[in-house]
């Protein structure tokens, strides 16, 4: 039974997700002692720093997706079940930080899927839970697509599936949950996908049983030292105390975290 | 510039009550252990419930809803162990934490 990680990188105008994919990976290899595989496309394979994947795997991105004004290239996750060479795999997003050894636990956890639906906003009290649906009607609480484990049986196959049936088919989906179809997010397909694949019965051995922690808005993230594998880190949060803004920090060690900021991201590449 | 002059430059605070809630988040899944194929939380309530039985074989609904039978005395061996020593990485933290001002 081989375990690896699966990453998909595709660099837009503004950021390098490929240099992002490298330093996630090094991580990977370091704390899980795990393989990283990643998909990508030409383009962004051409930015290599030369960092050695377990597989490469180069398909055509789709850039008909943008997220306040910007390309954002972040399709075609669906085909993470066809491409992963593992029998037991962790689809990852590029921007989460491996600080810990806490993602072998998913392999424990899961029977066949699972991934996330509740988070955690450090220093950020006020951002807990999102809902798919912004009419109450059909409401389901969000999946987060971040962390993704999956083993290779046909009712994964079928979420894959299901999920590249969701991203071609968007504006409908978006018309019947009644969110915003104007940027295409994975968390909401895999919502819908995972749904509908289970007959939309809410299957809680597919959830990962403990919080995804994002480093959310107004909070910004600092190295604690030079080391290539730093694992302690200061987070400062502008908190609104009596009309000014009141900076406060913790420092925090060991804990992996999922960084929305792309360009407080990039600063911890460096 | 080096993170402690940029804290002491901003007139940044350490917030104490957001250090309680990082580590209980930090520590929520180290009480989590897979055994007997089942999933169990090592915290007081399931150690309790395990050492009020006194058959060898128990039942229980596991983390993900389903009944599971399991080797009590085994579950309660390796929970009892699991809790301990997590509950002692924690509260070495916990303490490291209250010296911070």
């Amino acid at each position: 039974m081989n375990r690896g990680i699966l990453l998909f990188a595709f660099n837009s105008p503004e950021y390098n997700y490929f240099k992002m994919a490298e330093f996630t990976a090094k991580r990977v290899n370091h704390f899980l002692n795990l393989p990283v595989s990643i998909v990508t496309d030409k383009n962004s394979y051409a930015t290599s720093t030369g960092y050695a994947f377990d597989n490469v795997y180069t398909i055509d991105s789709d850039p008909n997706n943008t997220f306040q004004g910007r390309v954002w290239l972040n399709k075609g996750r669906y085909r993470s079940y066809e491409l992963s060479p593992y029998d037991e795999t962790i689809l990852l997003d590029v921007d989460y930080v491996v600080n810990s050894d806490t993602l072998l636990k998913v392999f424990d956890v899961m029977d066949d899927f699972c991934c996330h639906e509740s988070i955690n906003f450090l220093m950020n009290e006020y951002n807990k839970k999102e809902h798919l649906d912004f009419s109450n009607v059909l409401t389901l609480p969000t999946l987060w697509a971040t962390v993704v484990g999956f083993k290779k049986t046909k009712r994964v196959e079928n979420i894959f599936q299901c999920l590249k049936m969701v991203q071609e088919n968007y504006q409908h989906y978006g018309n019947i949950h009644k969110f915003s179809c104007d940027t295409y997010r994975n968390d909401y397909g895999l919502t819908i996908a995972h749904r509908i694949v289970n007959g939309h019965a809410d299957v809680r051995s597919d959830v990962i049983p403990w919080n995804l922690t994002h480093i959310g808005p107004k909070t910004y993230v600092h190295k604690n030292n030079d080391d290539e594998f730093c694992t302690d880190y200061t987070i400062v949060y502008d908190k609104w105390m009596r009309g000014k803004i009141k900076k406060e920090y913790i420092t925090i060690k060991n804990m992996d975290f999922h960084v929305i900021n792309k360009d407080i991201f990039m600063e911890l590449c460096e | 510039m080096d993170i402690q002059s940029l804290l002491s430059e901003a007139k940044a605070r350490f917030a104490h009550n957001s250090a309680k809630d990082y580590l209980r988040e930090k520590y929520k899944n180290k009480f989590l252990v897979a055994d007997q194929n089942g999933l169990w939380v090592a915290d007081v309530t399931t150690i309790a419930t395990l050492q009020s039985f006194d058959t060898d074989k128990v039942i229980l609904i596991d983390t993900h809803n389903r009944p599971v039978e399991i080797d009590r005395l085994s579950l309660l061996t390796k929970l009892k162990t699991v809790h301990q020593e997590t509950m002692s990485l924690y509260l070495s933290e916990f303490k490291e934490l209250e010296t911070k001002r």
